[in-house]
C-alpha cells in the first residue's frame, strides 16, 4: 500500500463523529440497577396490566439464572447491570402529545440536527415516523390513514393496553425469553418499541418507519418490536438510529419479532449509526440485539437489510425461522468497523418446511483497528425436503490491523435440500483503484466508489427512502475511514 | 471410574509418568476434565460422539509378542510394521527411528494450536503408552510405508509419533490402518519440517465396525517446506481426522485433503487448522465426503492469518454428498485474518446428487444405480487421480468398488 493511501487512510479515521451532540431535558428516572423493584416501577409507569408484569419478572427470574452467551469473537469489559437505568423518559411525557406542536421542541431540534425534520419526512418521503426519544414514543403521525386500512401501528406500550389479545398471543412466541440472556433481559425490562398489525389482505402503502435514539446517559434502552403480518399482507418497516457522544458505554439490548402468516410478506430494514466510540475506542453503545422472524404461513417471506456502521460491539443475527411450505427468508447485510469496533454480526436460517428458500449477502468492511465477524447458521431438517440456501459472504480488509472473520456453521439433515456456501477476503484491488485514479478520481473518491461498489447488491435491497441515506452513511463511514 | 481413577491406576505402564514436568502437565489435564465437565456446547471435539463410551472406557495395554519390523526392501524405501504403536530402534545413514522420549513430550505440550478443550488429545497425553520418532536425515529422498497393526480386541492405544524432516530432504510416507478388532486406536502425530523438506503424507483408514481410530496431526512447516496429506477414510468404524499446519516461516505450504465415505450408522469428525504465522505462505485445505444410510459427519476448517502473514493465500473447500434421507453433516468452514494483504476464502456445498446429471445419463440407456456411481466416482476423481503412487491408487480404487456395491 502506498504512503498517500496510507496518509488518506489516517485523515479519514480522524474524523469525528458528526451526530455527537446532547439534547438537555430533565429525566426522570427510577434508581440505578436491575430488581424486581424495578420491573414493578417500569410497569407501574406504563400503567401495565398485572397479566404484563407477571410476564416480566418471570422473564427476570429466568435471567438470574442465565450467563450471558459466549460464542462471539467480542471482548468487553464485563457489564454491571447494576449500575445501569432501566427506564428514562422525559419529563411530563406520561401523557402523550396529539401532535407534532404539542412535542418538547428541543426533541424536535435533535431530529433536525440529525437532518430528519419529522414534518419535512412526513411530506417529502410519506413516511409515517413513530419517533422514541428515551424509551417513551413521542409522535406518532400518519395515523389516521393507517386506521382507515385496519392497520395498527403504535407504541408496544400502547398496544399492550388496546391489544392484550395480539399482544399475548404472538409476545415472546418467536423469541422466548428464555432463549438467551439478553432476550430475558429485554423481556424483563422493555419499555417501548413498536407494534405493527396488518390485517389479513393489506398491502401497507407506505414504508413505516421509527427513528431509536439514545439520550440520556446511562440508560440502556430496550426497545421491543412486534410486527404480525396476517394472511396475504404485505408491509415494509424501516429502522433507522443515532446516538449522541457519550464516554460511558451504553447498553442496548432490543428485541424484534416478525411473524408471517401464509402469503404475508415482511421487509424489515435497518440503518444503524449509533455512536461508536472515539479513536482510542473510548465509549460506545454496546448493542446486543436479537431479531428473528418466523415464516409461520405457507408462501409467505421475510426479508431483513441491514446497515451497520455504528456500535463499539455489535452483536445482531437477524434470523428466519422458515416453517410454512414454501417461505422464503432473506438477509441482506453490510458492516463496516472503523477504529476500535468490534461486530459479531450475521444471520440464521432454520428450514423447517418443505421448498423453502434462503438467501444470504454479506458484506464486511475491516478498518483501523476494528475486528468484524460474519456469524451465520443455515440448517436443513429432516422434513426440509427440497431446501435451498445459498450464502455469499465477503470481507474486504483496510489497513494491516484489522481483522476479518468468517464463521459459517452449515448443518444438512436432508439429502434433498442443496446448501451453497462461499465466502472471499481481500484488500481493495490495486488495479481497480488504479483504473479511477487514472480517471481523474481523487484516492478518496477511488475508495468510496470502490466500497460503494462492494456493497452494492445489499444497497439496493433498501427502500427508496433509506437507501440514499444508506449510501451516504457509507460514504460519511468511509470518511472516519474511506471515501 | 474416572479419568483420574483410571490414570492414577495404570500409572504404572503409561510412559513418563516418573518425570516431574510431565506430571505437572498431566495434573492441568486432568483438572481440565474435573472441572470442565463435558459441556457439548462451543466444543469442536465433542460435536456428534457418544460422550459415555468416551468417558467410559476400559484402560488395557498390551506389549505384544509378535515384534514390530523394519525393513530396507529396496533403496531409499522402507517399510515398518508398528505393532500396537510400538516400533524398533533402526538406524542407518538416511534414517532413524527411536522410542519417543520425554523431551519430545515437553516439546509438544508446550505448543497451543491445539485448544486445551481437545479432550481426545487430552487423554492421549494423559494415557500414553506408545509412539515412536522418526528422523529423516538431510538431503535424502525417502519413502516408508507404515502399517499400523493391533493386535488384540478391547486394547486402548495411546499412541504419539514424531516425524521430523531434516532439511532439504523430501519423504513419501504411506501410513495403513486396517484393523478388524474391538479396540481403539487414539494417535497424535507431531511432525517437523525443517528448511526446504517436503513430506507427502498418505493416510488410508478402513477398519472395521467396532473399531475406533482417533488420528491428529500436528505439523509445522520451516522456511520453503511443503506438507501435504491426503486421507481416505473407507473405516467402518468411528473416525476421528483432526489435523493442525502451522507455516511457521517464509513461502512455506500445507496442503491437507481428505475423502470420507460413510454408510450404515458410522459417524465421522473431521477438521482442518491452518495457521498462517509468515510471509508468503499458501495452503489448501479440501474435504470431500459421501453419506449413505444414517451417518453423521462434521467437518471443521479454518484458515487463521496472523497480522504478519501478508501475501497469503488461504483455500478451503468443503462438498459433501447426502445419499439417504436420514444422512446428516455439518460443516463450518472458518476464517480468521488479521492481515490486509491476503486472497482468503472458502467455499462449501451440501446436497444430494445432481438430478440432471443423472437424467442425462438415464436418458442415454444407464440405470438409476450406475449412474449414481458414475456420479460419485466421477466428484471425487480429482483427488484420486492426484496420487502418484500406482500400487496405493490401485488399492483406493478397489475400497471406492467395494463401498459402491453397497450404494443403493
Amino acid at each position: 500500500m502506498n504512503s498517500e493511501t496510507l496518509n488518506t487512510l489516517d485523515s479519514y479515521s480522524k474524523n469525528k463523529y458528526k451526530y455527537g451532540f446532547v439534547t438537555e431535558i430533565d429525566d426522570e428516572k427510577p434508581k440505578k440497577g436491575l430488581n424486581e423493584e424495578t420491573i414493578k416501577f417500569i410497569s407501574l409507569k406504563k400503567n401495565e396490566p398485572e397479566w404484563m408484569l407477571e410476564w416480566r419478572l418471570k422473564a427476570y427470574s429466568k435471567w438470574k439464572k442465565m450467563k450471558e452467551p459466549k460464542w462471539a469473537n467480542l471482548s468487553f469489559p464485563e457489564i454491571d447491570y447494576q449500575d445501569i437505568y432501566y427506564y428514562s423518559a422525559p419529563k411530563g411525557f406520561e401523557k402523550k402529545p396529539k401532535d407534532l406542536s404539542e412535542v418538547d421542541p428541543k426533541l424536535i431540534e435533535t431530529y433536525n440536527k440529525l437532518g430528519i425534520p419529522l414534518e419535512e419526512q412526513k411530506v417529502l418521503a410519506g413516511v409515517a415516523v413513530d419517533v422514541v426519544f428515551d424509551s417513551v414514543s413521542v409522535a406518532t403521525t400518519y395515523k389516521g390513514e393507517l386506521e382507515k386500512l385496519g392497520i395498527i401501528f403504535c407504541s408496544i406500550g400502547e398496544a399492550i393496553q388496546k391489544h392484550p389479545d395480539l399482544i399475548k398471543k404472538y409476545l415472546g412466541s418467536v423469541i422466548p425469553p428464555g432463549d438467551h440472556s439478553f432476550s430475558a433481559l429485554n423481556s424483563a425490562v422493555f419499555t417501548d418499541g413498536s407494534f405493527v398489525y396488518i390485517p389479513e389482505g393489506v398491502k401497507c402503502p407506505m414504508e413505516l418507519s421509527t427513528y431509536f435514539r439514545i439520550n440520556a446517559e446511562n440508560t440502556g434502552q430496550f426497545e421491543r418490536t412486534l410486527i404480525i403480518a396476517d394472511k396475504g399482507s404485505y408491509v415494509s418497516y424501516l429502522e433507522g438510529c443515532t446516538a449522541p457522544k457519550r464516554d460511558d458505554n451504553q447498553l442496548h439490548a432490543a428485541n424484534v419479532e416478525l411473524i408471517a402468516l401464509e402469503g404475508a410478506e415482511i421487509k424489515y430494514s435497518t440503518v444503524q449509526n449509533w455512536y461508536p466510540g472515539d479513536e482510542d475506542g473510548k465509549g460506545g453503545i454496546y448493542n446486543f440485539v436479537t431479531k428473528r422472524g418466523l415464516c409461520a404461513g405457507k408462501n409467505s417471506k421475510i426479508s431483513w437489510t441491514q446497515v451497520e456502521t455504528g456500535s463499539a460491539i455489535t452483536w445482531k443475527y437477524p434470523s428466519c425461522i422458515l416453517k410454512g411450505d414454501n417461505s422464503i427468508g432473506e438477509f441482506y447485510s453490510v458492516a463496516i468497523t472503523n477504529n476500535f469496533q468490534q461486530a459479531d454480526t450475521g444471520t440464521k436460517m432454520t428450514h423447517i418446511g418443505k421448498n423453502t428458500k434462503s438467501k444470504i449477502i454479506s458484506k464486511g468492511i475491516s478498518l483501523g483497528k476494528s475486528q468484524n465477524t460474519y456469524r451465520g447458521e443455515v440448517s436443513f431438517l429432516r422434513k426440509a425436503d427440497k431446501a435451498r440456501n445459498y450464502t455469499q459472504c465477503d470481507s474486504l480488509l483496510v489497513g494491516n490491523q484489522c481483522g476479518a472473520h468468517t464463521v459459517p456453521y452449515i448443518d444438512s439433515k436432508n439429502n434433498t435440500a442443496v446448501i451453497e456456501h462461499e465466502a472471499s477476503t481481500s484488500k481493495i484491488n490495486e488495479d481497480q483503484l488504479y483504473y479511477c485514479r487514472q480517471r481523474g478520481l481523487s484516492h478518496e473518491e477511488a475508495v468510496s466508489l470502490i466500497v460503494n461498489g462492494f456493497c452494492k447488491q445489499v444497497l439496493q435491497e433498501l427502500p427508496m427512502e433509506f437507501a440514499v441515506e444508506a449510501q451516504k452513511l457509507v460514504s460519511i463511514s468511509l470518511e472516519g475511514s474511506v471515501g | 471410574m474416572n479419568i483420574q481413577d483410571k490414570y492414577l491406576k495404570n500409572k504404572k505402564n503409561i510412559f513418563f509418568s516418573e518425570n516431574k514436568d510431565i506430571q505437572t502437565h498431566r495434573e492441568k489435564l486432568i483438572n481440565i476434565f474435573e472441572n470442565d465437565g463435558f459441556d457439548k456446547k462451543n466444543n469442536e471435539s465433542l460435536k456428534n460422539i457418544n460422550l459415555k463410551n468416551f468417558i467410559d472406557f476400559e484402560y488395557r495395554y498390551l506389549i505384544s509378542e509378535e515384534t514390530s519390523v523394519v525393513n530396507n526392501n529396496q533403496e531409499n524405501s522402507y517399510s515398518i510394521v508398528s505393532v500396537n504403536g510400538q516400533c524398533l530402534n533402526f538406524k542407518d545413514d538416511k534414517i532413524e527411528i527411536t522410542k519417543i522420549l520425554d523431551e519430545d513430550y515437553n516439546d509438544f505440550s508446550k505448543n497451543n494450536t491445539i485448544e486445551n478443550n481437545d479432550h481426545f488429545v487430552n487423554l492421549n497425553s494423559l494415557f500414553l503408552n506408545s509412539g515412536f520418532k522418526i528422523v529423516i536425515k538431510k538431503n535424502n529422498n525417502i519413502k516408508i510405508k507404515i502399517s499400523n497393526i493391533i493386535t488384540d480386541d478391547d486394547l486402548t492405544i495411546f499412541q504419539k509419533n514424531n516425524y521430523i524432516c531434516e532439511e532439504g530432504s523430501s519423504l513419501n510416507l504411506i501410513e495403513e490402518y486396517e484393523n478388524k478388532n474391538n479396540s481403539t486406536l487414539n494417535i497424535l502425530n507431531v511432525i517437523k519440517l525443517e528448511k526446504n523438506s517436503q513430506l507427502n503424507h498418505l493416510l488410508i483408514q478402513d477398519n472395521s465396525l467396532n473399531h475406533s481410530l482417533i488420528i491428529t496431526s500436528h505439523s509445522s512447516c520451516k522456511k520453503d517446506s511443503t506438507y501435504t496429506q491426503k486421507v481416505y477414510n473407507f473405516s467402518e468404524g468411528y473416525v476421528r481426522n483432526f489435523h493442525y499446519s502451522e507455516l511457521i516461516e517464509a513461502n512455506s505450504e500445507a496442503d491437507l485433503q481428505g475423502i470420507f465415505f460413510l454408510k450404515d450408522n458410522n459417524t465421522s469428525n473431521n477438521k482442518t487448522f491452518v495457521k498462517h504465522l509468515a510471509e508468503d505462505c499458501k495452503s489448501n485445505q479440501v474435504y470431500k465426503g459421501i453419506l449413505n444410510d444414517s451417518s453423521k459427519a462434521t467437518y471443521f476448517s479454518n484458515t487463521h492469518v496472523d497480522q504478519v502473514a501478508q501475501k497469503t493465500e488461504g483455500y478451503q473447500l468443503s462438498k459433501g454428498i447426502l445419499l439417504s434421507d436420514n444422512a446428516s453433516y455439518f460443516s463450518k468452514p472458518e476464517l480468521k485474518i488479521y492481515a490486509d494483504d491476503v486472497k482468503c476464502s472458502h467455499g462449501s456445498t451440501i446436497g444430494p446428487i445432481d438430478e440432471n446429471a443423472i437424467f442425462y445419463l438415464r436418458s442415454r440407456g444407464m440405470s438409476k444405480i450406475a449412474a449414481t456411481k458414475i456420479l460419485i466416482s466421477s466428484f471425487i476423481n480429482e483427488e484420486l487421480n492426484s496420487i502418484d503412487n500406482e500400487q496405493m491408487s490401485e488399492i483406493i480404487q478397489k475400497k471406492l468398488i467395494r463401498y459402491l456395491s453397497k450404494v443403493k
